[in-house]
């Protein structure tokens, strides 16, 4: 496949294009919309702290499922607090 | 308060005696925290979404990383969860095929060879690439077969996500539809694709967490991977539920009644129509920033798509080895019976107690709304872009056509709504799928292909091709409804059953397709050279990636990918 620079580029409707390449081609944004990171980290925050809970509370008579004595409440509900915390701290909206 | 109405309508449905399984408080408090969310987000991200261009296409300014989760978590809805797990039960290992024979290799090539083109005309959609390459005609056929396909697959979706409420809590199968598909339409029709590709990125997260216990604890209870496959054999000793190739070199050697011909050629050419030219996965792509990220996407994608299994294949496996009772079609199922359709849900409530079992039915949730979202999200862009505004009502306000796609969003849920209780009189969701599917998507794939690559292609050639391949497809399927002696014919053997079937008619479609296009484009003037500039490989300047470091390089990542695809057919051979 021919290779060529970067630049403009006419499309089919014969309108000429500029097609960014990479990052650097990208005009920067006027506006600050919160990254979607930052509500994956709040939804996950909030199951993990619930499903922790959920399973401490439950800890010493588990649900009739099967495997219950290895408390998957408390060991997943953890995880989920962790990653959770994990992004809401990196992607928290900064004030400025 | 908006997001009050289709949680009231929830607990207003709860209880039920019929239910599979008994949901406690923490259960629907994680419930309606992702229903308040997902619609929270669609109210923030309204007033980012105020021209054409940010309503339709994300105002093209998509990360690599969100559109690859998006591109994948699109895909990720009832056929993926339900479906597939159903399938597996029925089919065994075989039904990976889709994951990876039948997927891999098609979002590579989108990703490596066709995204270059379609970023590059700056097309809003796949009809609209038709429209530039061949005409008017060409993207009429184009937007109305994708129009129906969409609306179709959003039926899928709805049914799917009702089951899901029936089996597990006992909801009435016809709220479940319109309280899932409003909340659906509400947050595409107030963000639009951003939205879509925002709520799309926590489902994938929503979705992995919720459903990756099942495999974990399964295979603990199984005893490994060895331990399971003995149970399975013991299980059902009549077929290899566990082999991906060996049992395909005859068609009653495997459960799938297939040959390895059907998987190679028929699969390949239905994952690359799919991948490659369904806009529902491919806006995704082309709404990203710039060239590499969209490039990037699909090969993301592929890298979790491979991995997918673990979540759907796995858990359909570990059912056939572990549950105490024997599933059957949903056409036979009587009562105390369970179908297959239902392998997920009783494996989730196998081993999720309370709280778990909120997030794990929250996963299944999510896995439907994004799908639904994104067929959604999708039809409003064609019916706006390629139906509405060339043929409709050419000169209007961008305001106007964003006005357009809102309304039509919430009208295309309402539509698809009709079309879910189709759906109900099917045994099976996959099969139906695969029929619906088979009509367009590969005729589809070479109309785009051969326009893409073949300087020669002409308007007509691409017209005719188009539709015979579709209208054959859609004739083969009915010559078999009408007489299921002649599965024979279309399959090549009496053993065949109805995804096979699926895969030989996707086979046969796209070649005639082909045929069609090659024929009648040589027999029509040739279109000149500077009409085919930014869309035909040999007119078209692809910008270089020299300069790029060799990790920052998709075709890099595309072959890492492509050596783990070729691993795991080696281990699950």
């Amino acid at each position: 496949m021919e290779e060529k620079p970067q630049g403009l580029h006419p499309a089919g409707d014969g309108e000429a294009h500029h097609i960014a390449v990479d990052q650097k081609d990208v005009k920067p944004h006027d506006h600050h919309m919160i990254p979607v990171w930052f509500f994956v980290g709040v939804i996950l925050l909030i199951y993990g702290v619930i499903i922790l809970g959920t399973g401490i509370y439950e800890y010493s008579s588990p649900p009739p499922t099967v495997l219950a004595k290895t408390h998957p409440a408390v060991w997943w509900g953890a995880l989920l607090t962790v990653i959770g915390g994990f992004y809401v701290y990196t992607y928290m909206p900064k004030k400025s | 308060m908006t997001h009050c109405i289709p949680l009231a309508l929830l607990f207003a449905g709860a209880p039920n005696t019929q239910a599979l399984l008994n949901m406690h408080a923490v259960d629907f408090v994680i419930i309606a925290i992702y229903f308040a969310v997902v619609l929270a987000i669609g109210f923030y991200l309204k007033r980012y979404t105020k021209t054409g261009e940010e309503f339709f296409m994300a105002g093209r300014d998509i990360t690599a990383w969100v559109a690859g989760l998006s591109f994948i978590c699109a895909n990720l809805g009832a056929l993926e969860l339900m479906g597939w797990a159903a399938a597996t039960y029925q089919y065994g290992i075989l039904a990976a095929h889709y994951y990876w024979w039948g997927a891999i290799p098609a979002m590579l090539f989108l990703g490596v060879v066709m995204m270059p083109f379609y970023y590059i005309c700056k097309t809003h959609s796949v009809p609209g690439y038709l429209q530039l390459r061949y005409g008017e005609p060409t993207r009429l056929v184009g937007a109305l077969s994708f129009i129906c396909l969409t609306i179709l697959m959003s039926g899928i979706n709805m049914y799917a996500m009702a089951v899901v409420m029936k089996v597990m809590l006992g909801w009435d199968i016809h709220l479940s539809i319109w309280v899932s598909s409003l909340t659906v339409g509400v947050y595409v029709a107030l963000g639009g694709l951003v939205s879509a590709i925002f709520n799309e990125v926590l489902q994938f997260f929503l979705i992995w967490l919720g459903a990756l216990l099942i495999p974990i604890l399964g295979m603990v209870e199984a005893g490994g991977w060895s331990a399971l496959v003995a149970r399975i054999h013991a299980n059902f000793p009549q077929g290899d539920y566990t082999h991906l190739w060996r049992p395909m070199a005859h068609f009653a050697d495997n459960p799938m009644g297939i040959h390895w011909t059907g998987i190679v050629f028929g699969l390949l050419m239905g994952s690359l129509g799919y991948w490659t030219t369904d806009f529902l996965v491919v806006q995704r792509a082309i709404a990203a920033k710039d060239l590499r990220s969209a490039k990037l996407a699909p090969i993301i994608g592929s890298f979790f798509k491979m991995a997918v299994p673990l979540i759907v294949i796995l858990p359909g496996l570990l059912a056939l080895g572990l549950l105490p009772v024997k599933l059957v079609p949903e056409s036979v199922v009587g009562p105390g019976q369970h179908s297959y359709n239902e392998v997920l849900p009783l494996m989730l409530a196998r081993y999720c107690g309370p709280g778990l079992l909120g997030l794990g039915i929250t996963a299944l949730i999510a896995g439907f709304m994004s799908g639904m979202a994104g067929n959604v999200s999708a039809f409003a862009t064609v019916w706006t872009y390629d139906f509405y505004r060339p043929f409709l009502r050419k000169t209007a306000t961008d305001a106007h056509y964003v006005s357009m796609g809102r309304w039509c969003t919430i009208l295309g849920v309402v539509i698809s709504i009709g079309t879910a209780y189709l759906v109900m009189h099917f045994a099976s969701i996959m099969d139906y799928a695969q029929a619906v599917f088979s009509f367009f998507m590969t005729p589809l794939f070479a109309a785009v292909f051969i326009g893409m690559m073949w300087k020669r292609a002409t308007p007509a050639g691409g017209f005719w091709g188009l539709l015979t391949g579709t209208l054959s497809s859609l004739g083969m399927w009915l010559l078999v409804k009408l007489d299921p002696s002649k599965l024979a014919w279309i399959a090549l053997s009496v053993h065949a059953k109805t995804l096979a079937e699926s895969m030989y008619r996707l086979l046969w479609s796209g070649i005639i397709a082909v045929i069609v296009t090659v024929v009648v484009s040589l027999c029509t003037p040739p279109q000149p050279v500077e009409e085919l500039t930014g869309l035909v490989y040999g007119c078209t300047d692809i910008p270089s990636e020299g300069h790029l470091p060799l990790l920052k390089r998709p075709i890099f990542w595309a072959g890492v990918s492509f050596a783990i695809f070729a691993v795991l057919q080696w281990i699950f051979w």
